[in-house]
């Protein structure tokens, strides 16, 4: 994992120094809330419904025991005992004071961690495979990638107040887990000719009111070259993106507006100076970065069968370990080792990604434990230990049920993205999370839900899409209908590299209404696969009709005065 | 006179005054007042062939600035031009968080070899004057509310930075700098 260096540590320390700073001016009222807004923005700090909301980044998703635990310790004293894992691989606290923000701070600072950049009109928090460095299927481990870009990005004088926010995620494995086509700019990376390291360039990808796939604009460039080109691709967004209408201020429009053969031209163009001013990123400056991710001493060890897990497991423990095992751990690239992925989203008892500051402390303790003191925060706000010997699974399993992070939901139906809506966000339209609850509470019965297999419901309280209901098999999105709290369904969306935007089925639900909407839907699939087909297989080969009939079934028996 | 803060590139930041002055032309103002002025670049434009302008120009009385919206990549030729004439440019920020300004003024540094002055106008404000000095501006004319002094502090807040700048290059370690200088 990343350490930082003297300069690293120099510029967050300077940093929260700097925020201090501000907010005692602010607090003495010598800058206006609309002058500090983007001050605080751009160190992490949201005004949100009840309180300050603190955002912080973690880079890539790449995290240590030492650090979860000062954000246990966060949890504990400046918030209320919890915090939230978030879609772009940061965790949020939702009842900061202002005072104690520079405090909280320099708390993160001491552990390598900050908040900047973590929302404004900036780049943000750069995200990546939370399985980097250790999947079975990656062409190349992307984090020192990774890293140089979130050095690059901190603090970038030029784009700090970009027309609106700019995320960038990097993936480099044959599956996309990252939603690459749902960033500003996607980097995909591969392996060359004589192993050099390559970057394919997507740009224009978002959700929100206007969702779009983000597009192919440069193939096979060196990786020394990216500073230098994305500072031209900034540039030109920068100078040209749409600032009149905030709605229309992402990328993705400019690249809509311009073809994307233009915009690709212009930034082309930009680079051929952008290369001659920039210095390109050297082997030196790779090596610097890479030697921290090197792998950790792994012991040689056989791989390990199905039986032989099988025998340590008492009788009646084998039907929960074996489904477990089938969801929640991973193939990894070293034999007898895996990767575990630890359930934030337990039925019923808290939303989905929240974590109480014990379990936290409690995660960190088995990180140290099983997997070389580090972890990793996935896109579907879950948890991964990243390298377990296979013989310590059964023994992590029976500790991760005590602490109720050992759910088999792994890509299940409940295994819901939310964003935390109406309860925390003022921009809510509609609840989530009692949505996600009652979704859960419906389909809490296991045997049925592993038989249903791989479906995604991602849910968000209003169209600026923070669940990503748009690439949910099926979305939930919130929507305000004079006053009342409406729920607006949509089919046919997916990730990875058959991302999709799903379509809206037809009339938005009320809250009550939505565990029955989802169980026809889903009964619908399951009367009409093909034998091992998907869900989403089964909705791209029939298309939204059956689903939709199914869905407003009620609305016809109404029509025809059944009920 | 007003206040400006002058931060060259080989020197440190200072508080000093200046004579000239910003040129916000109304609708109906037909001609620059006398004095020292920066005008706007638009204007520049549209009366360049006017002689009393030109040899206002001539006499070192007017500089230009640029707004937000003004694409200084399409008036290359004009700019070059202007680099014999004007004793600066500058750049209009409408609203602080109008970051476009920003790329302008890199752009005139670097693709436009503007190598005279960069004043940044407008609503100046002394949190982002950092940000401002990086990326090519040496002037800054400061919105008349902001705290002058407590401005001349703000170049100071970070010793290291972590992209090449028109003002500094990143910040390596000296060991990986020498290995960087020489690779
Ligand atoms: C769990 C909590 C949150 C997560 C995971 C999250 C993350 C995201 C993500 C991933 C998007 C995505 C759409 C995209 O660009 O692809 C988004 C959009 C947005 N979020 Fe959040 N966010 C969260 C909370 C908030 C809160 C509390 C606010 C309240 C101020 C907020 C404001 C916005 C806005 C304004 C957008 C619209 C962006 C657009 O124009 O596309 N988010 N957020
Ligand atoms: S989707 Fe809307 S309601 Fe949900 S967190 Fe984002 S802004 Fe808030």
């Amino acid at each position: 994992m990343y350490r930082y260096d003297e300069i690293d540590q120099s510029l967050v320390q300077e940093r929260s120094a700097q925020f201090a700073e501000q907010v005692v001016r602010r607090l003495k009222h010598q800058i206006s809330e609309d002058e500090f807004k983007p001050l605080r923005l751009q160190n992490g700090l949201y005004l949100q419904r009840h309180a300050y909301m603190l955002r912080v980044a973690i880079p890539y998703g790449m995290l240590s025991s030492a650090q979860l635990r000062t954000l246990a310790k966060i949890a504990k004293y400046y918030d209320r005992g919890y915090g939230h894992f978030t879609t772009r691989q940061n965790i949020q606290f939702n009842w900061i004071d202002l005072e104690e923000a520079p405090l909280i701070l320099e708390e993160l600072a001491a552990v390598q961690m900050h908040a900047i950049q973590t929302s404004g009109n900036c780049i943000r928090n750069i995200t990546s495979d939370p399985f980097a460095g250790v999947a079975a299927d990656e062409y190349i481990d992307p984090r020192p990638i990774c890293e140089l870009l979130r050095q690059w990005s901190t603090l970038h004088p030029e784009f700090a107040f970009l027309p609106r926010k700019f995320k960038i995620a990097v993936n480099s494995a044959a599956e996309d887990r990252t939603v690459l086509l749902c960033h500003d700019v996607g980097i995909e990376l591969k392996r060359g000719d004589q192993d050099v390291l390559l970057a394919n360039i997507y740009a224009g990808g978002g959700m929100g009111r206007t969702p779009m796939l983000a597009e192919l604009i440069k193939t096979d460039m060196p990786w020394q070259d990216l500073p230098a080109y994305l500072t031209a691709l900034l540039r030109v967004y920068n100078r040209h993106g749409r600032r009149d209408n905030i709605y229309k201020a992402r990328i993705k429009i400019l690249v809509k507006a311009l073809g994307v053969d233009d915009f690709a031209k212009q930034v082309e163009e930009e680079w051929t100076h952008t290369k001659i001013t920039y210095a390109p990123w050297t082997d030196v400056d790779w090596q610097r970065v890479a030697q921290h991710f090197t792998k950790p001493p792994y012991k040689k060890l056989p791989a390990l069968f199905q039986e032989q897990f099988i025998q340590a497991l008492q009788p009646n423990e084998r039907v929960g370990f074996m489904r477990w095992f089938e969801r929640n751990v991973r193939e990894h690239q070293v034999a007898g080792y895996s990767s575990v992925v630890l359930s934030l989203k337990p039925h019923r008892t808290q939303a989905p990604g929240d974590a109480t500051a014990e379990q936290m402390n409690a995660i960190a303790e088995l990180a140290d434990r099983y997997s070389f003191g580090e972890l990793r925060v996935t896109h579907e706000q879950n948890l991964v230990l990243a390298d377990v010997e296979s013989t310590q699974l059964v023994a992590l399993w029976q500790e991760a049920k005590r602490l109720g992070l050992a759910l088999s939901n792994i890509g299940l139906l409940t295994d819901i993205i939310a964003c935390p809506g109406g309860d925390f966000c003022s921009l809510a339209n509609a609840k989530s999370i009692p949505i996600a609850k009652a979704i859960q509470e419906r389909f809490d019965h296991l045997d049925y839900l592993h038989d249903v297999g791989d479906v995604s419901i991602n849910i968000s309280g209003c169209i600026n899409s923070c669940g990503h209901h748009h690439v949910g098999n099926i979305g939930i999105l919130g929507v305000d209908k004079d006053g009342e709290e409406w729920f607006q369904v949509t089919l046919g969306g997916a990730q990875g590299h058959e991302a999709a935007i799903g379509k809206v089925i037809g009339r938005a639900f009320l809250a009550d209404e939505i565990p029955a909407v989802i169980d026809r839907l889903i009964k619908t699939y399951v009367n009409e696969r093909y034998d091992g087909e998907r869900f989403i297989q089964t909705v791209w080969r029939l298309g939204l009709e059956p689903f939709k009939q199914a869905a407003y079934a009620d609305d016809a028996k109404e029509k025809e005065g059944v009920v | 006179m007003s206040g400006l803060i002058r931060f060259l590139r080989t020197q440190n930041p200072t508080l000093t005054q200046t004579d000239w002055q910003i040129w916000y032309p109304k609708a109906d103002d037909d001609h620059v007042p006398v004095g020292k002025y920066i005008i706007p670049f638009q204007y520049w434009l549209t009366h360049r062939d006017n002689h009393l302008l030109l040899e206002r120009a001539l006499a070192g009385e007017i500089g230009v600035w640029f707004a937000a919206t003004d694409d200084v990549i399409d008036h290359k030729q004009l700019i070059h031009a202007g680099q014999k004439l004007w004793p600066m440019v500058a750049v209009h920020f409408p609203i602080f968080r109008d970051g476009r300004g920003y790329s302008t003024a890199a752009l005139l540094r670097e693709r436009l070899a503007w190598t005279g002055p960069v004043w940044a106008i407008g609503d100046v404000l002394i949190d982002q004057l950092d940000q401002l000095a990086r990326v090519g501006f040496d002037h800054f004319v400061l919105r008349a509310d902001q705290d002058h002094e407590l401005g001349l502090c703000k170049f100071e807040q970070f010793s290291v930075r972590m992209q090449d700048s028109w003002r500094y290059p990143r910040t390596l370690n000296p060991i990986h700098q020498a290995e960087v200088l020489t690779a």
